[in-house]
């Protein structure tokens, strides 16, 4: 007799197992109600558009399990792990589902126990499933607690899940054998373990039979309570993150209505969107985002794991301070230093599993410690104030933003308009010493090339970015109205970039100001000028060259294709790729308004990305943004490297074969 | 306290000094196209000050400069500051102003502006570097003057105010109403903050004319300027370098040196 219709005492099994339901649900409600009574007081955020998308994401996130597998490597198997448990669970829960609907009053409690051939095929599935999940938990914990890798906590709580699970997976296997033993039939592997228990008594087969069925029973309920108060929430929660991911180009930020704004930024949690407060909950510690921070691996306090963790903590009161404190998140929750720490590479976005998105978080914390606090650190301070008032960040600057047209004879707007498209220079490369250089032949390998191209010289004004990522929204929106003006007033229609951050604050932010242009990258460009035979196929043997991509292009608008297209169509040799590239490349430490804040000497982001150049022993690390050129060189100064590696701009070396083969 | 702050646009003094050219004929200075002037940054010292004041003690901080064109754009950096009034004086009239015809258009605003304690200025515009105008105006309007503040505390009756001496500071008491001029010893004035620029963007700014202000034309202007400017020029600075050898070398040297009258 199956043990829901026994009789215990004097009431059925079956009733005893709705009440036991009827106990756990009502804890589990309880605290999701509490839970997202906490989501709903967030602000706005329409993301239920592109269903198609978003389901398409899902399946491919969750179902196939694509959050954890992309991040597979040889070093860390654990997406395979992750995989296994995920649909483990999932046939568990089917199995549950069938028994607390049907099964539960009826001579087959469970699918296991039927002999039609799907059934038999979902019962050797889930065995063999729930055979790989209790060797997944063995080789987790020993990964856990003995080898003990970087991105992972150890504590109680990671070995406590991980023991409700083993529970559940013993307890199944056990008490299936002993109903096969009582003469049933049942899946594979519980068929094998009968042999374990061919010795006892049929009356002792029978109780422990029950014993073990109920033991599992209540395994399951409370690891249902246990999921909403734990870490383990993720598998309730990152389902709908990832389907309410954000679907625009990485790292857009939402701009503020300054019309309507009644606050700037976020102090209060009520200030987040309702789906950055669901990303809380999504968290499940895994510290991916950690071992792919320039902060966090530099040495800084900064941490996005911790952050989010931190926010996590106290929005649901677990520090013991309630939610509805007066403490402030952007200094109180999360440490003023930690929010100037990232660089906004989108590192931690990108890798996330469950889609938290992490950079536009410290961007609403910023806006708020910059334009509500009055917070901002005093270099910071001095660009945004040169900002202000010359248009463009560079304090002190020795050049003016029209020294380096001197003697090139380039087409001014404002003198004749009539030109294909337009070259946005951008202040770093109009203005710093190096990045000149290679602004100057960019412009050059234009001229060569037959383009007719145009530039706005001093009306063009800092596009921006670096306002609106220190959190000064409103001296952005001041530049981005300034600029799309300009740009309109001159009917200008396509644009070329060499500074990724103006690509990126071009061609995605500024079309929420009405300015609609079509922008391409320089490098995007040039693999189009020698495609099209307008740059000749130019090679040369002599050097190792190596690419570092620039967050802004590779990752925020996944172009890595292009500037390996222009430089290999100059090199003889391969080009040599370093470790963290294309999507997955490291930060140069000058995101993010970084390029204007003070960096702890001992503590700097281009050192380590310097040394996988120096790993791949390059002659020449080139790349396509001033910053990250600024960086590499300064790298390169501070390891005391200028006679082996040089960092260049690809249009630089592009140029350079051009005026040899010509 | 009432407090109203003079403040005046300047050529960005972060131009390289190589990049201004001079206009000989009208003896004016060309700054390089494409760079916006600013407010003179002595000036955004004394908005500073008044703020750093208002932060303590409730006040109300009036804004004033003289100018036309862009000039308007000063007061509006000082009201993100968290200034709370602005008021523009632009008139064809006042242009070729000096010290003395700039001090008489502030102090009649001043008068139209009606009472106040405190008025601060910068201890100098960073163009000419005169620092003339506010003690031009504390005679004017007959209060006592201090010049060079680094830090000012609204004490009992009176203000306590650290002066900036070569090497250190006097400490000195001013009774109001005052004018102060305000030294860049008083730290970083603040960028102005979010809310600051929105208030800043919606305020409007009233522009008095030579006739809101009823000013004695002869008074205002170049008509007003008690000094003219003769020439304005670049100086050439020239180095010569003479390498003197031979055996003789050091006597030769000596000789020369005492032609020179240099030793």
């Amino acid at each position: 007799m199956p043990p829901t219709l026994k009789v215990f005492w004097y009431a059925p099994g079956y009733i005893i197992l709705y009440l036991l339901l009827v106990v756990a649900l009502g804890f589990f409600i309880n605290r999701i109600l509490y839970l997202l009574s906490l989501v709903r007081q967030g602000n706005k955020d329409d993301r239920f558009d592109q269903l198609g998308k978003r389901t398409g994401l899902f399946l491919s996130r969750v179902a196939a399990q694509w959050c954890t597998l992309r991040s597979f490597s040889p070093k860390d198997l654990s997406g395979i792990g992750h995989f296994v448990l995920f649909w483990t669970f999932v046939l568990f829960f089917v199995n549950y589902a069938y028994l607390f609907i049907w099964g539960a009053w009826h001579e087959q409690t469970s699918l296991m126990e039927l002999s039609d051939s799907f059934s038999r095929g979902f019962s050797a599935v889930l065995e063999i499933l729930a055979l790989l999940t209790i060797g997944a938990i063995i080789w987790a914990l020993a990964r856990r607690y003995i080898a003990r890798p970087k991105r992972l906590d150890r504590g109680l709580e990671p070995a406590f899940i991980l023991l409700l699970v083993f529970l559940l997976m013993a307890s199944h296997f056990v008490s299936e054998a002993l109903r096969i033993s009582l003469g049933a039939s049942g899946g594979p592997v519980s068929s094998i373990l009968t042999s374990v228990f061919a010795g006892m008594n049929r009356g002792a087969q029978q109780v422990s039979y029950y014993a073990v069925w109920w033991l599992h029973i209540v395994v399951f309920l409370s690891f249902l309570v246990y999921i909403p108060y734990s870490k383990h929430l993720h598998i309730l929660v990152s389902p709908f993150t990832t389907y309410f991911k954000t679907l625009r180009p990485m790292g857009v930020i939402e701009p503020i209505d300054i019309e309507k704004a009644e606050t700037l930024g976020v102090g209060q949690f009520q200030e987040f969107s309702w789906k950055h407060l669901l990303d809380l909950y999504a968290c499940a510690k895994c510290g991916w985002c950690q071992v792919s921070c320039p902060a966090y691996l530099s040495g800084k306090s900064l941490t996005p794991k911790g952050v989010i963790q931190d926010l996590g903590d106290y929005l649901l009161g677990r520090g013991g301070v309630k939610a509805n404190s007066d403490l402030s998140l952007s200094t109180d929750v999360v440490s003023e230093e930690k929010n100037w720490a990232c660089t906004t590479c989108g590192a931690c976005q990108q890798i996330c599993p469950v889609s938290i998105e992490h950079v536009n978080k410290f961007i609403e914390l910023r806006r708020n410690l910059v334009m509500v606090k009055n917070r901002v650190p005093e270099a910071a301070q001095r660009a945004l104030g040169t900002l202000i008032k010359r248009g463009d960040p560079w304090t002190g600057a020795l050049h003016l933003r029209t020294d380096w047209i001197e003697g090139l004879e380039l087409k001014k707007l404002s003198e004749n308009s009539n030109v294909d498209i337009l070259f946005w220079v951008g202040c770093t490369g109009a203005m710093d010493e190096r990045n000149m250089k290679s602004t100057i032949a960019l412009a050059k390998l234009m001229k060569q090339a037959g383009v007719n191209f145009g530039i706005l010289a001093a009306e063009e004004s800092c596009c921006g970015d670096p306002a609106r990522r220190l959190g000064q929204e409103l001296i952005f929106q001041a530049q981005a109205l300034r600029n799309i003006e300009t740009l309109n007033r001159y009917h200008v229609k396509k644009i070329v970039a060499s500074c990724p951050h103006c690509y990126n604050t071009l061609s995605h932010e500024y079309p929420q100001f009405g300015g609609n242009f079509e922008v391409m990258h320089h490098t995007e460009l040039i693999a189009r000028l020698i495609d099209s035979g307008r740059l000749k196929q130019a090679t040369r043997r002599d050097k190792r060259v190596t690419y570092h991509d620039p967050c802004y292009l590779a990752r925020y608008n996944d172009i890595w294709q292009a500037p390996r297209k222009a430089l290999s169509a100059t090199l003889g040799a391969k080009l040599i790729e370093l470790e963290r590239r294309k999507r997955e490349t490291f930060c140069c430490g000058g995101g993010g308004g970084h390029m204007w804040l003070e960096e702890e000497p001992d503590k700097r982001v281009n050192m380590l990305r310097i040394e996988e150049v120096i790993k791949a022993k390059a002659d020449i690390v080139a790349t396509a943004c001033p910053y990250c050129l600024q960086m590499l060189e300064d790298a390169i100064k501070r390891k005391d490297l200028t006679q082996s590696i040089a960092a260049m701009d690809i249009a630089e070396l592009v140029q350079i074969q051009q005026e040899k083969t010509a | 306290m009432n407090i109203i702050v003079c403040v005046k646009q300047v050529p960005n003094p972060e131009i390289p000094a190589s990049k201004f050219r001079i206009d000989s004929a009208a003896n004016r200075v060309l700054p390089p196209e494409g760079v916006a002037p600013v407010i003179n940054p002595f000036d955004e010292q004394a908005v500073e000050a008044a703020l750093r004041i208002k932060d303590k003690h409730a006040s109300k901080i009036t804004v004033i400069t003289m100018g036309s064109g862009t000039a308007g754009d000063v007061v509006k950096h000082a009201l993100g500051m968290g200034a709370d009034e602005g008021v523009i004086l632009g008139d064809k009239a006042f242009e070729g102003a000096d010290s003395f015809s700039t001090a008489y258009v502030l102090t009649k605003a001043i008068q139209k502006l009606g009472a106040y304690d405190l008025i601060l200025c910068g201890r100098q515009a960073a163009d000419w570097d005169r620092g003339l105008v506010g003690s031009i105006m504390a005679e004017t309007l007959g209060i006592p003057v201090l010049t060079l503040a680094r830090k000012i505390e609204v004490a009992e009756r009176a203000l306590s105010v650290e002066r900036v001496l070569i090497g250190g500071y006097e400490e000195i008491e001013i009774t109001p109403p005052a004018l102060i001029t305000v030294s860049n010893e008083l730290g970083q004035p603040r960028l102005p903050s979010g809310f600051g620029l929105i208030a800043a963007l919606r305020k409007k700014v009233p522009i008095w004319s030579a006739a809101d202000l009823g000013v004695d034309l002869s008074l205002v202007g170049a008509a007003g300027a008690r000094g003219s400017l003769l020439k304005l020029f670049i100086p050439v600075h020239q180095r010569k370098c003479e390498i003197i050898g031979g055996e003789n070398a050091p006597a030769d040297l000596a000789v020369k040196l005492s032609a020179a009258g240099l030793i």
